[in-house]
């Protein structure tokens, strides 16, 4: 699906990744885990194109593209989806209308006709229901007044409805309380599938108990430290980030 | 009686003569230049337009169900109008003419007015027509009345009267048009007074033609519980002023201001509002917004004033602003005076280009760049017209505001 080679990124000529290796196959899911400021927020937003990064070295290629010269729309029509850790809020444009211009454009960048209005309701009314999304919401302004955790729920909503093949999660099990990240987990386990991959960043073991990973990587100092299996979030939330530096510098 | 109409007209004349035109040295027209009107007008540019014939059909609102009083190059044209029953609605140069005493009030011009200014003097002493409306209580006119001004360049001053009975209901679309290249200037004084409960929805469009200048001028004042609302669009017009004084007189009144500028080119806009707060428990909402492209300009100058004894008030302003063009300009200039402790006022300015985090959230979502910033524009200016109640107001501010902004390619795919 995604093979990142030897990636170097700066933010305002500050190294943040340092040669970061990593490959993910289809219907993988990978954790990415890490202290506070090692990189892991910048690289889905590198993936997904956000401005502000300077790829220095390296490269990341997306079903045998170049990702990097993809704008972010073509990215979001090649199928990437970025569940934002902070949510942005725009008043004055209606989620629906979003996530139909969202649909249609990728339909049609896939020579595929555009979707009717009653064809999208349908779908988007289906899969409210899978993260317990309130009707009213689909009408309302994009997160215009949403709570921290129906901001998270909007973002795998909207992950529902546009079905990526590689959906980066960028801590969106963060600020949720334990019935919100019930909802959000089986929000993303229901998408799970073999085409599709998931790349969850985050803080903390707990949002793993809820979406079993396949693989744990450990990024530290802009580089991936270590990587194992699901066992390794349980050994990281035992002890600490510490060891890992200890046993990558030994 | 002590003095005539035509000794109200003779002072406000020598005061005109004597005041002359602002200018930018004074501080309530610090950033609107009105030299370029004597330039474009000519040194008499006081002197009203011939009577013209303009079919006032062409600037119809589509799908407005309402009456109409219709004005051309300031003179009420009756044949072209559609009168309500059951409400008084007279055009002013009847009035003058079949019972002068009662315009003295109307007509008077008070140099120390608020806001007021040699083209104030010059609308007391030249004002030749304009609607004069009066709802008795307790009754609603049940459609909305549509004044349309309408010129073909040249000079009008235009004053009007609003009067809204005790529980009464009206609702008004003052509505400014034309389609010419000559230049001119609308000079208007709309002067709107509330009885207690009593309630009025103005809209006041401002579409003149793209070489006219306007100069505008709404005066409200507010009896106990009554309620205005006003939705002030500015889409033409060269150089546009208009000042909107709200007066809270007594407990329980409320006043909301909504105001849209969509300017592009060279086109000059300028909001003064004032709203005092004279009594206790009274609301005040102002929300103002300007989407600015070209070389185009803005200023707004929102000043509200909470009295002594205005306790309780409750109040909020903001204004917010969108620069599309490196080139266009705002000056924007909150002004609070507050004289009691036991009030609620909340304020806010923001000015700045489209929002980057929200450009690339809609990106980030398959949009592409140019509907990305379709969607970011429109939504930010239709968020004030959302505040409108009548749909079909909406829909032609809608397609007249964002035709003329190249930046909204899909109109009609926004208006869905």
């Amino acid at each position: 699906m995604i093979e990142i080679k030897d990636l170097h990124a700066s933010v305002d000529g500050k190294a943040i990744l340092k040669g970061i290796n990593l490959t993910i196959g289809a219907g993988e899911v990978h954790a990415i885990m890490g202290p506070n400021g090692s990189g892991k927020s910048t690289l889905s937003n590198i993936i997904a194109g956000r401005d502000g990064y300077t790829v220095t070295k390296g490269s990341i290629t997306y079903k045998g593209k170049n990702l990097l010269e993809m704008s972010p729309e073509q990215r979001s029509w090649e199928g990437i989806f970025l569940a934002f850790q902070y949510p942005v809020e725009i008043p004055g444009v209606n989620n629906t209308y979003l996530l139909k211009a969202g649909v249609n454009a990728k339909r049609k960048h896939q020579g595929l006709q555009e979707l009717d209005a009653i064809e999208f309701l349908q779908i988007v009314r289906e899969k409210a229901k899978l993260v317990e999304l309130d009707q009213s919401f689909l009408s309302r302004g994009v997160n215009e007044g949403f709570s921290g955790g129906e901001k998270k729920r909007n973002e795998i909503f909207q992950m529902a409805v546009l079905e990526p093949s590689l959906a980066l999660l960028d801590e969106t099990d963060s600020g949720l309380d334990i019935d919100a990240l019930r909802i959000v987990a089986n929000g993303v386990n229901h998408l799970r599938s073999k085409d599709r991959s998931v790349v969850m960043v985050t803080h903390y073991q707990r949002l793993l108990d809820y979406i079993q990973p396949d693989v744990v990587h450990v990024l530290m100092d802009g580089k991936i430290l270590k990587t194992g299996g699901k066992d390794l979030a349980l050994e990281l939330e035992e002890r600490g980030y510490d060891w890992v530096r200890q046993e990558a510098a030994a | 009686m002590s003095v005539s109409l035509q000794t109200v007209r003779d002072q406000a004349w020598l005061a005109f003569e004597a005041r002359g035109l602002p200018t930018t040295r004074d501080e309530d027209w610090k950033y609107t230049d009105l030299s370029r009107i004597s330039a474009l007008l000519g040194e008499q540019w006081w002197q009203a337009a011939a009577a013209t014939e303009i079919d006032a059909a062409a600037f119809a609102i589509p799908n407005l169900d309402a009456y109409h009083m219709i004005f051309v190059n300031g003179r009420f044209d009756a044949e072209a109008s559609d009168l309500p029953a059951g409400i008084t609605v007279s055009s002013l140069a009847g009035l003058i003419q079949d019972e002068p005493d009662k315009t003295i009030e109307l007509m008077a011009y008070h140099a120390d007015a608020a806001l007021s200014s040699g083209l104030t003097a010059a609308n007391s002493a030249l004002a030749s027509d304009g609607a004069c409306i009066c709802i008795a209580a307790n009754t609603r006119l049940d459609k909305p009345l549509h004044i349309l001004h309408v010129n073909d360049g040249g000079t009008s001053h235009l004053r009007s009267s609003i009067e809204v009975g005790q529980h009464a209901e009206l609702e008004i679309i003052e509505h400014f048009a034309g389609n010419h290249d000559a230049s001119g200037l609308t000079n208007s004084v709309t002067a709107i007074r509330l009885a207690a409960g009593g309630r009025c929805t103005h809209y006041r469009l401002q579409l003149e033609a793209v070489k006219q200048c306007h100069n505008g001028r709404v005066e409200v004042k507010q009896s106990r519980d009554s309620a205005y609302v006003l939705h002030a669009v500015e889409l033409g017009a060269l150089l546009s002023r208009t000042d909107v004084i709200s007066k809270l007189d007594e407990q329980g009144a409320s006043c909301e201001l909504n105001g849209l500028f969509v300017a592009s080119n060279r086109q000059h806009v300028d909001h003064h509002t004032r709203i005092e707060h004279n009594a206790p428990h009274c609301v005040s909402r102002e929300h103002y917004r300007s989407v600015l492209d070209g070389r185009a300009h803005g200023v707004f100058n929102g000043k509200i004033i909470v009295g002594k004894g205005a306790v309780k008030t409750d109040s909020a302003q903001s204004n917010a602003n969108l620069l599309l063009s490196d080139k266009a300009e705002i000056d924007t200039k909150p002004e609070l005076e507050i004289y009691n402790d036991d009030v609620k006022c909340a304020h806010g300015v923001t000015i700045g280009q489209l929002d980057k985090n929200q450009l690339f959230y809609l990106k980030s979502r398959g949009i592409s760049e140019e509907e990305a910033k379709q969607m970011l524009t429109f939504a930010f200016a239709d968020e004030i017209l959302a505040k409108m109640g009548s749909q079909p107001v909406r829909r032609f501010i809608e397609r007249a505001a964002f035709a003329k902004l190249p930046i909204i390619t899909d109109l009609e795919g926004m208006l869905v």
